[in-house]
């Protein structure tokens, strides 16, 4: 599956509680809208941790990084060609 | 006096009172603001006493609501944005707001719904009436003891609870806590509470009254936005309850970050592990760190330890501020002696009348003005006094009484520990097992077994506990306290 879908389904499953009535696209504000909250973001690093071997820093865990699916991805692909 | 005008008393009209986002305002431009939207209350029927809901998280418009409400003498009710709308439901069939006011990205439909019947105020309202230019409204006299606003607190029940602050008791919080502090027109306060939650307010009125300002954190789910924002705005000050300082010590940049601007901390809302203040005092040896300790039900705060006793009196909250009495005292109404436990006891213009509509449940805490807090401390030979751990926080672990908050402290010397709850479970030979919650910064690998060595090491065995338990995330109500209910209830 492509990282993007991967993205959207954890956040579909884990945020949104399986709510797909939710407008999800790639640039939606996730934080903005409370789409992720605290919790939410926490979840999130142990997802790319665990799917993707990838820790995230703590100066990594900004909006440019995780504000919508699009920045997630763009800051995965940019993780991984580094690594 | 009304309380919008006392905070705004001292205001020069060209300095700087919020930052929020890309927006500034000038106290001349807040003057401004509050003026157009007592104009659109009115408008909207709002009248002396009326409530007036302010939904949402912390923004420009919230405050400008909220001082426009208290200068027509109506009632501000703040609402968090993290109830869902069930309990929203609840908590307006208990206020009653007449009309409430937010911004449209946090009135969502379901929100709505909850206010159907009510007219929402939103800057759209704001910005026609700035264009109509009213007539000033007259000055609406706010005698000492007439209500200014409800203030739901946090229980974890179904019920709502409002807590009745009158005009007198913010005005008198205020001062003390600008003298105890000393809160200056130079100081500048990172704002991440939430205005909805005593603490928060309380940044707001002292900030306000000193004629300082205050920077809204855009984001308050990522803490490194916080740090950035206040290396930007050069913020001097910084307000958290013990979760944001554990995240700020043991899960962000802050330890490598120089921040000289940032000179002043406070922290309440439950107590900081002392290892978590020794490293903040650490790192800041320049700053003045303040421990403090309040409730809702005496406007915001009670006690301070002033900053120059951080090491001296480690672990207490202080002395009553100024204003304030603060009395431990015994089952038979005596001030307890040193090393005694006995419940705190409170006086003074900051207690508030009760709580809404509870006649009964206000009978039990607020007696002859004096407000029963239902915290138990101690108090040393110099008065200083020491909250101990509630009752329910105690286990009985081997026939010994067990402070959880003693497991904890030892717990959140392993760096890696960014949280940790200690309670007791129900055990067939131990009577309770202690069974230890931690969160871990992400990506580290801690083996239990190493808490539990440390443990181990420095307690004694009955106090060593039988289950160690790594979670994600500790659940938490909206303030940032630990609820352990919940962990006693996790199978």
């Amino acid at each position: 599956m492509e990282i993007k879908e991967r993205i959207r389904e954890f956040i579909v499953e884990n945020c949104l509680f399986g709510d797909t009535s939710v407008d999800l696209t790639d640039d939606t504000a996730l934080l903005d809208t409370g789409i992720i909250d605290s919790t939410g973001v926490i979840e999130l690093v142990l997802f790319i941790s665990e799917n993707f071997g990838l820790e995230v820093p703590a100066e990594d865990m900004l909006p440019e990084n995780f504000n919508s699916i699009a920045r997630l991805h763009a800051y995965l692909e940019q993780r991984v060609s580094v690594s | 006096m009304n309380t919008t005008d006392y905070l705004l008393e001292h205001a020069q009209d060209q300095c700087i009172a919020l930052i929020d986002g890309d927006r500034t305002y000038t106290y001349g431009q807040l003057h401004t603001l509050i003026h157009s939207m007592v104009y659109v209350l009115h408008v909207h029927g709002v009248g002396l006493q009326d409530r007036v809901g302010i939904f949402g998280a912390n923004s420009w418009f919230w405050v400008v609501a909220y001082l426009a409400t208290l200068k027509l003498g109506a009632v501000a009710v703040p609402f968090s944005p993290a109830v869902r709308p069930p309990q929203l439901r609840v908590m307006q069939q208990r206020v009653k707001c007449r009309v409430v006011c937010g911004l449209e990205a946090h009135l969502t439909p379901p929100v709505r719904a909850v206010f159907a019947d009510l007219a929402v105020i939103t800057p759209t309202q704001l910005e026609s009436a700035c264009l109509e230019a009213p007539a000033p409204p007259a000055n609406v006299a706010c005698p000492p003891d007439m209500l200014a606003a409800l203030m739901l607190t946090s229980g974890t029940t179904a019920q709502a609870r409002a807590v009745c602050v009158t005009h007198g008791n913010i005005q008198a919080n205020t001062d003390s806590i600008i003298e105890s502090l000393d809160i200056a027109a130079d100081d500048r306060m990172m704002v991440v509470l939430p205005f909805h939650y005593c603490f928060g307010t309380s940044l707001l009125h002292t900030h306000l009254r000193m004629g300082a300002s205050l920077v809204l954190a855009s984001n308050t789910i990522l803490i490194e936005v916080v740090l950035n924002e206040i290396e930007a705005y050069q913020c001097t000050s910084l307000a958290g309850v013990p979760s944001i300082y554990q995240m700020l010590l043991r899960n962000s940049t802050f330890p490598r970050r120089s921040m000289p601007s940032l000179r002043t901390f406070q922290q309440a809302g439950g107590k900081l592990q002392s290892v978590l203040i020794a490293e903040l005092a650490a790192l800041r040896p320049q700053a003045r760190i303040f421990v403090m300790y309040g409730q809702t039900e005496a406007t915001a705060r009670l006690a301070c330890l002033p900053a120059e006793l951080l090491h001296t009196k480690p672990g207490s909250i202080g002395r009553g501020l100024p204003g304030v009495e603060l009395r431990v005292i015994n089952a038979d109404g005596v001030d307890v002696q040193p090393g005694e436990v006995g419940q705190i006891v409170a006086r003074g213009g900051n207690i508030t009348l009760g709580y809404l509509d509870e006649p009964e449940a206000t009978a039990l805490s607020f007696v002859d003005g004096a407000l029963y807090t239902g915290d138990m401390a101690t108090v040393d030979a110099d008065g200083f006094i020491y909250i101990v751990d509630r009752q329910k926080d105690f286990i009985k672990s081997l026939g010994h009484r067990v402070s959880s908050y003693e497991i904890e402290a030892c717990v959140m010397t392993v760096p890696q520990v960014v949280a940790a709850a200690a309670v007791g479970v129900p055990d067939p030979l131990l009577g309770e097992a202690i069974r230890l919650f931690v969160t871990l910064q992400p990506g580290t690998q801690l083996a239990t077994e190493t808490i539990l060595d440390q443990c181990r090491r420095n307690l004694p065995r009955y106090m060593v506990p039988r289950e160690v338990r790594v979670l994600d995330q500790m659940p938490m109500n909206q303030q940032g306290k630990i609820l352990k209910t919940a962990l006693r209830e996790m199978e």
